[in-house]
């Protein structure tokens, strides 16, 4: 997927991967590839503005800690966190919900076009 | 961004750090946060990248490629990573910085002078012009703006104690405003890259040089009007020069500070 486009929903997918269990930057980008079967590819930098903005927000909380020698900075949602992915999942579900019925509903009554004169497939 | 030796060979990582350093904003913790996070997902993909069976060079390059250009990690624009732009906004500073410390002390200067009007006058403020240099037209156009007096050169000295009382005001004004856009900017651009594009105390230094020759420059040309014309129109170097002074003093002060911030302990 393109990373402009996956940008958008980036907020909402880094509180989600959180809601699983606190962790670091690399782990973040992992889980997010890992769930989406590697369709969410972006630089991997651009992870941290979104986590720390998120921080600043008092959707996450982060705390250094040493993990196999190395220290990392480890995010968790929070209590407010929670609501706002709750809030953002449930308007998620709504648009999505009716963009498919959309097109859904384009499919279903959209005959096939006829092909013009003279013009093979 | 770091050179390289034979004893120090390329590290795509390290160099890439380097240019995170002098280009992240925000105050030295988050700076030294942001480095210290974006190290450790770099040492980590480095790790999962030569498990996978790829040499060092090559994990380091595929762990900086997957990170992503700077201004990614730095959450800012392209643009706002190139030094020239980093020049080009430490010089804003300091013009803003020396400029609005020069308005300013004309400013003062100006307070200066409104004393030595009310205790010496308006002669020994401005220096009225050579008879025959003015018309009539000048003369009534100064009594219309004086209307209680009758003398010319009265009206004269006021009018021109009065415009340079008002230059002087504008000049506080614009310097008051160019300051406040100096600490504004200033607390919005802390990225590495603008903080070290011009060496250490260069404002301070510059604005120390321009405000001492002010000082040599009006300090002499009051003294020389004191000896030439008796004291008459001293009054307006001899407040700019005292400005200048204090304006030199200040600067050489805050180069000295800087200075010492930025020497080795």
């Amino acid at each position: 997927m393109r990373s402009e486009r996956l940008k958008g929903h980036l907020d909402l997918l880094l509180l989600s991967v959180l809601s699983r269990g606190p962790g670091h930057g690399y782990e973040v980008i992992t889980r997010l590839r890992d769930r989406s079967d590697g369709a969410f590819e972006l630089p991997e930098g651009t992870v941290y503005p979104a986590l720390h903005r998120l921080e600043e927000a008092g959707l996450l909380a982060s705390a250094w800690d040493a993990v196999s020698g190395r220290r990392r900075r480890i995010y968790r949602l929070t209590l407010a966190g929670e609501g706002a992915l709750a809030e953002q999942s449930q308007q998620w579900s709504e648009f999505s919900g009716s963009v498919t019925r959309v097109l859904g509903t384009q499919a279903a009554v959209s005959p096939p076009r006829p092909a013009l004169p003279g013009v093979t497939a | 961004m770091s050179r390289h030796t034979a004893d120090t060979p390329a590290d795509p990582v390290e160099d890439y750090l380097d240019q995170l350093f002098v280009t992240l904003s925000g105050s030295p913790r988050q700076v030294r946060h942001t480095v210290a996070e974006v190290e450790a997902h770099l040492r980590d993909a480095v790790a999962e990248g030569v498990a996978a069976g790829l040499t060092e060079p090559e994990a380091q390059a595929q762990a900086v490629a997957r990170m992503g250009p700077v201004h990614g990690v730095t959450g800012r624009g392209a643009a706002l990573t190139r030094p020239s732009l980093a020049l080009a906004r430490r010089l804003a500073l300091t013009a803003a910085l020396v400029g609005g410390a020069g308005f300013l002390a004309i400013g003062a200067a100006g307070l200066v002078a409104r004393l030595l009007l009310a205790v010496k006058g308006d002669e020994f403020l401005t220096a009225p012009w050579p008879a025959g240099t003015y018309t009539r037209a000048d003369c009534a156009r100064w009594l219309a703006g004086d209307p209680g007096t009758h003398s010319c050169v009265t009206a004269m000295l006021a009018d021109h104690a009065g415009d340079f009382l008002l230059q002087a005001a504008a000049a506080g004004l614009l310097g008051l405003i160019a300051l406040a856009a100096y600490l504004t900017l200033r607390q919005r651009w802390q990225d590495r890259a603008t903080l070290t594009a011009l060496p250490a105390g260069t404002a301070e230094a510059l604005g120390t040089a321009l405000a001492a020759v002010a000082t040599v420059v009006c300090l002499g040309q009051a003294v020389d009007t004191e000896m030439v014309q008796h004291g008459i129109g001293a009054g307006e170097p001899w407040s700019l020069g005292a400005a200048a002074a204090v304006a030199a003093a200040a600067f050489a002060l805050a180069l000295r500070r800087a200075l010492r911030r930025a020497a080795p302990a």
